[in-house]
């Protein structure tokens, strides 16, 4: 990040999403030849440099790991910001509609993927970010079967007070009910929903809690996890959008809407789907869960990993998913 | 991510501070004291938090460690560094309130560095509130229509794009890396943990408690003033602690027997180095709104400016001759460029608004 390189040390290829804030080109650094991902913000002429870039910008250069999209370089001209990323073949979204069966991909895969997920989320956490947007489109993964947490435009680090969140528009299907609640003092424990949704979406193939608007996202997962009370949720009626109107649905047992998932497989999901935050499971205790111990006990674990020195678990899950291929989204920032 | 620690300045950033080919180390102190001290008005009259003035503050503080001060005007350096922390912040300014705020401190009628020996400052503008509008503001400056400050289209164009460029160039200067750690939560935090407040001499409990908390955040906001740049060289427990240390000894509090510092892992030495500087800054300022007077020979108050340091380098015969370092010379040459480039940018932006 020395800022030495310039915006003509890459060529610019196709281009991956737009949005209002930023388009992504696929690039080649003209140099090495080495693919990346080119993310122009576009200087507001009123505002200057947008905030969520400048947020995006100082939390990607402290959140170094295998499962975090690597932020490269930051270019800097008189009227555009360029974010150099390294490249990633598409994301979780584009994935499942083009390896799944049916948007649905095979258990192995799915335990990879969400091993790598916790991994990244957790690493967030213990870093004091929180990722706030997580969603199939924003994990990106390359044809060695990474997964990497992309788009840290609605990042925050926490802790610190900022009263402005709730009325960004993110999309509401993986969203945590405190937060659809109107709850302004929200945790990590809402990028653990978010992952809960994602994981029982790569099973089935559709999204868990499809929901149109904020009230509408609210009754299908109390459809779902059943509506709580005050009894069950103390403080329940204290929320913004608490009412009284609810209709009250009763528990829907996961496994009969994921016939698909195995018993462990539903326990976890179960915890990383509780309705109260404080009960939500976290990413660090999520990855030590049963559910994993035949991704990291197995024999097939490459013995260069198990014996590299380092205090982490091994990152890459021996059961590699199937390449993914070149299809570039279309919609967003292509998950950067 | 380093949530409760700061970037602290190497030593060699300190020491090309006060190298030869810098700027002599007193007109370098009375610059950092007057920026700071507008950014501190701007922040009031903009009714930003002080937690929020106070990031700026140490943010421009670090954007001078990296760059020469005379690379742009004072003054300007101050309204980027605010409006940046701002804009991340829960209380975003907009750049055209941030214009006003300028204007006004930087006018004749503005009571900024007003010398209450010559006369007496005209009264300030009403406050800015968040239900005013810019055009409210806007309206109550020209309320007086005498002295008050006008602010152009042109100039606020001009005015804006310097903004922004500013706004820029700080970002890459400090590799986006805008996070500041305040002490002063600490400081109360603290305070609570140690019970110091179960004092004294007089008074209630609970009026001493108050007086020592207001005291050693005073000595907080006082130390983001002073060029000694204790933000930059200590993290934000040792300033705490310091903090409460002169606090405590001023009011007569009672401290704990033992070496209670070491609990917030500040040691006896540091402690005692941050204690005297803090505690000098009351002097020095005083000190420096002398200096600064004298500096601004022919204007009797408001915001010292790069023309200012320039006439007196100029005074002590340093910028013709070699004494001052290629680096500060070139930089005032580039700031007489940068300064008529300025001025025939507001030029044509009046003819182009005029046609």
């Amino acid at each position: 990040m020395d800022g030495k390189r310039h915006a003509a040390s890459f060529q610019q290829l196709e281009k991956l999403g737009e949005g209002t804030y930023a388009t992504v080109f696929k690039g080649r650094n003209r140099q090495t030849g080495e693919l990346v991902a080119l993310k122009e913000i576009h200087l507001d002429s009123e505002e200057g440099t947008p905030s969520t870039a400048i947020r995006e910008i100082s939390l990607m250069k402290e959140l170094k790991h295998e499962n975090i999209v690597a932020l490269h370089d930051v270019i800097h001209t008189e009227n555009k910001l360029m974010l150099v990323f390294e490249y990633m073949d598409g994301d979780l979204k584009k994935y499942m509609d083009t390896h799944g069966e049916r948007g649905a991909l095979k258990p192995h895969v799915i335990k990879s993927f969400m091993y790598q997920l916790l991994r990244g989320i957790d690493f967030c956490h213990k870093n004091r970010v929180l990722h706030r947007d997580l969603k199939p489109q924003n994990l990106l993964i390359n044809n060695k079967g990474q997964l990497k947490l992309g788009d840290f435009g609605l990042a925050r680090a926490f802790g610190i007070p900022v009263n402005t969140f709730s009325n960004e528009v993110v999309t509401l299907w993986y969203r945590a009910p405190d937060v659809l609640l109107g709850s302004r003092t929200y945790n990590t424990s809402i990028d653990i929903w978010s992952a809960g949704c994602i994981m029982a979406e790569m099973f089935s193939g559709r999204p868990l809690f499809p929901g149109t608007t904020n009230e509408d996202q609210i009754i299908r997962i109390f459809r779902i996890m059943g509506t709580p009370t005050e009894r069950t949720w103390p403080g329940l009626s204290q929320f913004p959008e608490y009412k009284t109107t609810w209709q009250m649905y009763s528990t829907q047992p996961l496994s009969t809407i994921l016939p698909q998932i195995d018993p462990l497989g539903i326990d976890l999901l179960q915890r990383m789907l509780q309705l109260r935050p404080e009960l939500r499971i976290s990413a660090a205790d999520a990855l030590n869960h049963q559910w994993f111990a035949d991704l990291i006990g197995q024999s097939g674990v490459p013995v260069q990993q198990q014996s590299s020195m380092s205090s982490q678990i091994p990152g890459q899950p021996q059961m590699m998913p199937p390449p993914y291929g070149q299809v570039p989204s279309q919609v967003g920032y292509g998950g950067y | 991510m380093a949530h409760m620690t700061n970037p602290l300045a190497t030593p060699d950033q300190l020491f090309q501070r006060r190298s030869l080919g810098a700027l002599p180390m007193e007109l370098q102190d009375i610059i950092f004291f007057s920026t700071q001290c507008l950014t501190q008005a701007a922040g009031l009259l903009l009714q930003l938090p002080q937690s929020v003035t106070a990031q700026a503050n140490v943010l421009l503080a670090r954007y001078w460690l990296v760059e020469s001060m005379m690379a742009h005007e004072f003054s300007d350096v101050s309204a980027a560094t605010l409006y940046l922390v701002a804009k991340l912040s829960s209380h975003p300014v907009s750049p055209r309130d941030v214009a006003y705020i300028y204007t006004y401190l930087l006018s004749s009628s503005s009571a900024f560095f007003h010398d209450p020996s010559s006369r007496p400052p005209p009264p300030p503008p009403p406050p800015f509130g968040s239900e005013s509008t810019t055009t409210a503001t806007a309206s109550s400056f020209s309320s007086d229509k005498s002295n008050t400050p006008y602010l152009s289209p042109s100039g606020y164009q001009a005015f804006h794009a310097r903004l922004l460029r500013l706004e820029g160039l700080v970002l890459a200067a400090l590799g986006f890396d805008t996070h500041v750690a305040l002490p002063h939560p600490l400081a109360v935090t603290y305070l609570q943990a140690l019970d110091f407040f179960s004092f004294r001499r007089d008074g209630s409990k609970e009026a001493g408690r108050r007086a020592l908390a207001a005291r050693a955040v005073a000595y907080l906001n006082a130390a983001l003033l002073s060029p000694q740049a204790l933000y930059l060289t200590h993290q934000p427990p040792a300033l705490a602690v310091a903090a409460m240390y002169s606090a405590a000894r001023d009011v007569g509090a009672k401290m704990p027997e033992c070496e209670w510092w070491e609990v917030f892992d500040v040691d006896r030495e540091e402690l005692g180095f941050l204690v005297v500087g803090m505690r000098s800054v009351e002097g020095w300022g005083r000190k420096m709104r002398k200096d600064m007077k004298e500096a601004m020979r022919g204007r009797e108050r408001g915001m010292l400016t790069r023309k200012d340091v320039e006439g007196e380098l100029r005074r002590r015969g340093l910028v013709a001759g070699d004494e001052v370092g290629n680096g500060s010379k070139m930089a005032v040459v580039d700031a007489a460029e940068e300064e008529a480039a300025r001025r025939l940018d507001e030029k044509m932006a009046e003819m182009a608004s005029a046609a």
